[in-house]
């Protein structure tokens, strides 16, 4: 019984592990002779999110909100500005995909949470959360960035849900060039 | 007495293995901001352009009957009732989604869920089914609440029996959260 116990812990602490502390992967990428200092305003791309791979993400309108949100507030700190009408710069567009992944790797040798023959393989859903920024006038891709990560235990919870969405914009965001409007300064630099 | 309720939980956890590894999973999303407890009546939406996700719950009566069953005893519960004239306050729609899934069994046994050669580890797909719950507020027509059941539907559909208790314990679980509407102070 206190051998089960002990695997018992080990199972509860390996899936909080996986729901809280499971890292998140990020890149991006400009496409190259992209003038960003060319470009102040965006607007949505009104399309829903559909076929995302998570029956409880298609046309989830708390997921897409909450990811708008989270990129309208990066965007803001970073210089750009939202516009309802008009002709904008850019357009903004966002997709997500949920995919079962396998990890055969030995996923908790490193961290203790498991020794030698007890680190088998397990399936998760991988997240991945993709922006593009499309030139709003040619249509044509700017700048694209993405994370992925697992979302085990993610999408159940709102508010962890809500938590993680921050967390991905932001590390993508990160990545995009802030645009500073005083004079006399570069209007880009990267805030890493 | 210690080694009986061990070998009971083994079985019970074997079992669950065998229908695919997952037990039901149940949840939902609401919006905080909207204010239900002013609402009183819903009435089902007309069906939408998602498909049920598999032919054999399209227009499968036994499974279309108690979804509506359970879903408005569920609303009822909570102080919303069916409209006698007039618009509904609200509109309830629900989609099921079934794809194949893949459960890797070695976990069973490294936690001790099986023994000896029910733990032989490999990976083995099975049907996962989803079922989903939306609320619209009409005047708005936006989506105010989702709720959802997900689990293993590996022999579910063919039996009635088990198909009709997972519905009623899926829409349970995921409206346990759902808000009070206002007949509720009043029942």
């Amino acid at each position: 019984m206190r051998r089960m116990l002990r695997y018992t812990s080990a199972a509860l602490t390996m899936a909080t592990c996986l729901a809280s502390c499971a890292p998140v992967r990020v890149n991006s990428y400009a496409v190259p002779m992209t003038d960003m200092r060319s470009y102040r305003t965006y607007t949505w791309d009104v399309a829903e999110l559909e076929s995302t791979g998570d029956p409880r993400l298609d046309h989830n309108r708390f997921f897409k909100e909450r990811v708008q949100e989270a990129i309208d507030a990066q965007m803001r700190f970073r210089g750009y500005e939202k516009v309802a009408g008009g002709t904008p710069d850019m357009t903004l567009h966002i997709h997500a995909r949920v995919q079962q992944r396998i990890d055969s790797a030995q996923i908790d040798g490193a961290g203790g949470s498991c020794s030698q023959d007890e680190c088998r393989s397990y399936v998760y859903d991988e997240g991945t959360l993709l922006i593009d920024i499309m030139n709003a006038r040619t249509r044509s891709l700017i700048w694209r960035g993405w994370a992925e990560r697992s979302l085990d235990g993610i999408v159940d919870n709102q508010d962890l849900m809500n938590q993680t969405i921050d967390r991905a914009v932001s590390v993508i965001c990160a990545r995009l060039p802030v645009r500073r409007l005083s004079g006399g300064r570069p209007l880009f630099a990267r805030d890493e | 007495m210690q080694r009986r309720l061990m070998t009971l939980m083994m079985a019970a956890a074997t079992a669950l293995a065998a229908a695919g590894c997952a037990t039901m999973g149940a949840s939902s999303h609401v919006d905080s901001g909207f204010d239900f407890a002013r609402l009183r009546t819903f009435d089902w939406g007309s069906p939408d352009a998602f498909p049920l996700g598999d032919p054999r719950l399209d227009k499968n009566p036994i499974f279309l009957d108690h979804l509506h069953g359970a879903v408005e005893k569920q609303l009822a519960a909570r102080g919303y009732e069916r409209p006698v004239t007039g618009r509904p306050q609200l509109l309830i729609h629900f989609h099921a989604n079934i794809d194949r899934r893949l459960n890797i069994n070695a976990a069973d046994a490294k936690y001790g869920y099986c023994l000896d050669d029910a733990c032989r580890a490999g990976a083995r797909e099975y049907e996962a089914g989803t079922l989903i719950v939306d609320v619209i507020d009409v005047r708005t027509n936006r989506l105010v609440w989702r709720g959802w059941a997900q689990d293993s539907v590996e022999g579910v559909l063919e039996d009635r029996d088990r198909l009709v208790r997972m519905v009623d314990a899926g829409v349970a679980r995921m409206f346990v959260n759902f808000p009070a509407g206002a007949l509720k102070g009043l029942q």
